[in-house]
């Protein structure tokens, strides 16, 4: 029988996980591989397992669980051992590089921020501040220039909003970082201009939320900022 | 799913699983790309969902978004010159230029663009379905009236 492993602690971890199901319809129970002084949660692989929506909750909220009693190493979504002694073998063979791990990332979890501005609001910013962009704008609403013009007009604009998000971001993350022991980020995508992670000791957690909730402020109303957190450090394992 | 509440809530954290569709999206690459790799162990076939990863800045190069960025200038700029030029918001320009601090008032008006449908379906009821690609985000795009996100 295939397992579904979904993360890996200290065998001396709480591993309290009443009332909490994994994966698979209807869900499956959880259970607890030991070997030495690692633990690995997992429990039966349901057949023809994908990431649908609901697994993928059932993956998070077993690892948010987990996050809240103490260290965890989130697994990767999807992660299937042919059975349990494969992961027992695993966990002996990776001992010292998983105690390692949970040893750096003990007293921390994962905050992640994502923040959009609506592309109307930096159009019209590249607008005002670009004489040349408000030229051929004007140029076009008055029926002159074909689509050359509209080509190196979108051109102009498309880099100035890019670079504009890519100010925005980097501004917001600089704020952070002060108060992350490490940031990762990633692209964002459609109207954000940031998505970022970062692992914060959680000694510091209340000054990152104090932070961040300034910035909130500082950017306004129509800024999206979106933090989720603490999570699993799935971005620093 | 944890979501720190936002707009003065507080340094509060609230902990523990529960879980909501709509904040789900926003971590699904950490959850679905991220986190610890065994390699003697299979994955689950992510087919479909790869797809998350797509780049939405490397479609900006190219002659279609031009156009449709030139169309959106057009478009703006009449909307705005007819109905409200002094709401042009001056916050954009003063954060870029001033680099990394980002001080401003919060204060701006404008249409926010609401979530996406992909969200709202979510958030509705789909909670079987897979969770949808970003590139599907990218396309359904409604303008909407000026509104917050709902918490």
């Amino acid at each position: 029988m295939a397992v579904y492993v979904y993360a890996i602690t200290p065998a001396d971890h709480p591993l309290r996980l009443d009332g909490v199901t994994g994966v698979g319809e209807p869900a499956e129970q959880l259970r607890v591989v030991t070997e030495g002084d690692l633990a690995a949660v997992v429990s039966d692989a349901p057949e023809g397992l994908r990431a649908k929506r609901r697994d993928v909750l059932a993956h998070q909220t077993v690892l948010q669980e987990l996050l809240g009693q103490a260290g965890v190493l989130p697994l990767r979504f999807g992660a299937l051992a042919p059975d349990d002694d494969a992961v027992t073998d695993a966990l002996r063979e990776r001992a010292a590089n998983y105690r390692d791990r949970l040893r750096a990332l003990d007293g921390c979890a994962e905050f992640h921020l994502k923040a959009s501005c609506p592309e109307d609001l930096l159009l019209a910013a590249v607008l005002r501040e670009s004489d040349d962009a408000r030229r051929m704008n004007e140029e076009i609403r008055s029926g002159h220039g074909g689509q050359d013009l509209k080509i190196s007009l979108g051109e102009l604009v498309a880099a100035e909003v890019t670079a504009r998000r890519t100010a925005l971001g980097a501004s917001v993350v600089e704020a952070l970082r002060p108060l992350a022991r490490e940031v990762r980020e990633s692209e964002a995508v459609g109207d954000d201009f940031v998505s970022a992670s970062f692992l914060v000791e959680r000694t510091r957690q209340n000054a990152f939320l104090e932070r961040e909730a300034e910035l909130v402020g500082e950017y306004g109303e129509d800024f999206d900022f979106r933090l989720h957190g603490p999570l699993p450090p799935y971005s620093f394992v | 799913m944890t979501v720190v509440p936002q707009g003065g809530g507080g340094p509060v954290a609230r902990g523990g699983g529960g879980g909501s569709s709509s904040s789900l999206y926003d971590v699904l690459e950490l959850i679905l790309d991220r986190g610890l790799v065994i390699d003697v162990f299979v994955r689950v076939s992510l087919v479909g969902i790869e797809i998350l990863k797509v780049d939405a800045r490397i479609v900006v190069a190219s002659v279609d978004t031009y156009l449709r960025f030139a169309e959106a200038c057009n478009r703006l700029d009449l909307e705005s010159g007819r109905k409200a030029p002094t709401q042009l918001p001056e916050l954009v320009g003063e954060m870029t230029e001033g680099g990394a601090r980002g001080k401003s008032k919060g204060a701006l008006t404008g249409a926010v663009e609401a979530f996406s449908d992909s969200f709202r379906k979510g958030r509705d009821g789909e909670r079987e379905e897979e969770p949808e690609p970003a590139e599907e985000r990218e396309r359904s795009r409604p303008r909407r009236p000026p509104r917050r996100r709902e918490e």
